[in-house]
């Protein structure tokens, strides 16, 4: 295959490119420390490279739709399944006990 | 990333005109698709690192790789290119990305 993979889009038809800039939001700075915390020298659970590389791994819609920090964390997921670190299961375990208990704080 | 030292005789001379392979595409590959095929040539010589295509999938990305800092005409990269002739655009390429110009040596 000679295809270009979908983060490769230098050069091809574009609109203009925005450039508003917003401050980063307590979302985006989570996303970051666990990025940093797993990738660090403690824990070493992944390189950029690996972060990079299942980032480019996301589908020509996801790599479009999907924003910069989502593609991160969804990036992050992947690869801690992946060094079995978390088993997806337990991930979504987590996940639905978290879900459920702001409901309930929500409520 | 950790810069290794070059062997003798290891790396292209800078100002070594060369060109950039059509591969396919590795499943992380940090040569831009635009630069497939073009000519330019070697500006300067960065030193050994580990491969990132390696790195990627959690392998120590070896043999090392020589990184080049290679430019390019932007009249070569762009069809059409309606800037000044003068324009270039560098790149960092690794190895096993460029061929040498065989017989154009600079």
């Amino acid at each position: 295959m000679t295809e270009r993979k979908v983060n490769d889009i230098g050069g091809l038809p574009a609109g203009p490119v925005c450039q508003d800039e917003h401050a980063s939001t307590l979302h985006e700075k989570r996303v970051d420390a666990i990025l940093k915390i797993l990738s660090g020298p403690k824990l070493k659970a992944f390189t950029s490279d690996a972060m990079r590389r299942a980032i480019e791994s996301n589908t020509k819609e996801d790599y479009r739709n999907l924003g910069y920090y989502d593609k991160w964390i969804r990036a992050a997921r992947e690869l801690i399944i992946e060094q079995q670190i978390l088993s997806r299961e337990e991930i979504e375990t987590r996940v639905e006990q978290l879900r459920a208990k702001y409901k309930k704080v929500a409520a | 990333m950790t810069a290794f030292a070059i062997r003798p005789g290891q790396a292209l001379p800078v100002g070594a005109p060369v060109r950039v392979r059509k591969h396919p595409p590795e499943q992380h590959c940090r040569t831009p698709f635009y630069l497939r095929g073009i000519e330019g040539e070697i500006t300067d010589v960065m030193g050994c690192f580990r491969d990132p295509s390696l790195l990627a999938f959690h392998k120590p990305g070896l043999p090392l790789r020589v990184l080049y800092r290679v430019r390019f005409k932007q009249a070569d990269v762009w069809p059409n290119y309606s800037g000044s002739p003068k324009d270039t655009v560098v790149a960092d390429i690794y190895d096993h990305w460029i061929e040498p110009l065989a017989g154009e040596k600079a």
